[in-house]
């Protein structure tokens, strides 16, 4: 599919309620409120498919942070490993049920959820056939949007490295890269689905 | 209550905050996304200034209590938010110290008052600088997730260093009480409506 451009449309900033048309928009043009400045509407420079394709390799490199250890520690002799799904589990059982759930929910099911919501949503765009859950997955992609926190997560993990550093040897294991690969490609793939694009290819769909 | 000419509210339509297509005022669920329709939130400043000061409630006990307990041959070693920060400068990494003062300490004061001047803002229905208020709204928006960082950095240190009797890290109450305060600063900024900071305009189309 390529680039379309965007069909000019009746809308009001969600930020300052002032009632609006966008014009129509062609392929990599920005369109901005004129009262309070708010990004309304980016038209991409590509159809869905690169969006897709970064959400399936996300997928990929997920699978591949939750199996493989996570991170190696090595301090007088002794060596302990975590692998992110183990760690919650313990974190669980030690009775610290808040912090692992804490981190269960906004480094793992949070992005993972984003994920699937994205999945879902893109699928049909890009086959450009109807679902019946096209506007529930977009809702959800816009809704768990801020509660998903894999780069935050990841920003943490960086930072206890070099906490730990000065106290013994800490290597990053395979999913280290498998979660920073897919904190990438989710992010590639958010910063491709502008809000106005993907509801008037939603609409143009029909339900 | 009027609201100024040239904007969805004064044509009785509604904006979905959503996936932004209109709607007329009054109806429940916006015909497109099937999302809350609103003309602006309802009571939008008391339910932020609830979540906002219950959050600058737990910050206390966030920043009083320990946030992890090191235990080294048997001998526990609390550290509060602030006691990481002043040991990471004592080993000389200030730049590790500057992110985890930034993320865990300015920022959840920062945007705590932000919030709380913006409500204050509404209710005093003032007219200035709403494009510079709205721009602090969407600071706010976007900064408070990575506030995050200190919760995630104890997850890793708890479930990596556990050497036995040798050396042991456990997580402090403070970890849950700040994750708290985190959470609920969020919703209080998803609660806020900008569209508030705009409605004693004369006339929308004037601009600014």
């Amino acid at each position: 599919m390529p680039p379309q451009p965007l069909p000019e449309a009746h809308t009001a900033c969600p930020e300052c309620d002032l009632l609006l048309t966008l014009p129509p928009l062609a392929p990599g043009e920005r369109a901005r409120c004129r009262r309070c400045g708010h990004l309304l509407a980016r038209s991409p420079g590509a159809g869905f498919e690169p969006a897709l394709a970064f959400a399936l390799t996300a997928a990929l490199c997920f699978a591949c942070a939750c199996a493989f250890p996570f991170l190696s520690f090595r301090a007088r002799g002794l060596a302990t490993e975590m692998s992110l799904p183990g760690a919650v589990a313990e974190l669980w059982r030690a009775e610290e049920p808040a912090l692992a759930g804490a981190v269960a929910g906004f480094a793992l099911l949070g992005p993972l959820a984003l994920l699937g919501a994205v999945t879902a949503l893109l699928g049909p765009l890009v086959l450009r056939r109807p679902a019946p859950w096209l506007a529930g997955a977009a809702r959800a992609v816009y809704t768990l949007g801020p509660w998903s926190m894999a780069e935050v997560f990841l920003l943490g993990v960086l930072v206890s490295l070099s906490k730990l550093l000065s106290l013994a040897t800490v290597i990053p294991g395979i999913a280290f890269w498998a979660y920073l690969a897919f904190t990438l490609c989710l992010a590639a793939t958010l910063a491709r689905l502008d809000r106005h694009t993907v509801w008037t290819a939603i609409g143009s769909l029909g339900r | 209550m009027s609201f100024p000419a040239g904007t969805a509210a004064a044509a009785g339509l509604a904006c979905c905050p959503l996936c932004g297509a209109l709607g007329p005022a009054g109806s429940p669920r916006c015909a497109r996304c099937g999302h809350r329709l609103h003309l602006r939130t309802p009571r939008s400043v008391q339910r932020t200034l609830a979540l906002t000061l219950t959050a600058a409630l737990l910050l206390v006990p966030a920043n009083v209590l320990p946030i992890m307990v090191t235990v080294q041959l048997g001998r526990p070693e609390p550290s509060t938010i602030l006691g990481g920060v002043v040991t990471l400068l004592h080993y000389g990494s200030w730049p590790i110290a500057t992110v985890i003062f930034v993320a865990s300490v300015l920022v959840p004061l920062l945007k705590i008052s932000t919030l709380v001047l913006l409500c204050a803002s509404v209710v005093r229905r003032t007219t200035a600088g709403p494009r510079q208020r709205t721009l602090l709204y969407r600071a706010t928006e976007l900064v408070g997730r990575w506030s995050m960082i200190d919760v995630f950095v104890v997850f890793v240190l708890v479930a990596l260093v556990h050497l036995g009797q040798l050396l042991v890290i456990r997580p402090g109450p403070a970890a849950v009480a700040f994750a708290g305060a985190v959470i609920l600063t969020m919703f209080a900024a998803e609660q806020f409506d900008p569209r508030l900071l705009w409605d004693h305009e004369e006339d929308a189309r004037g601009g600014p």
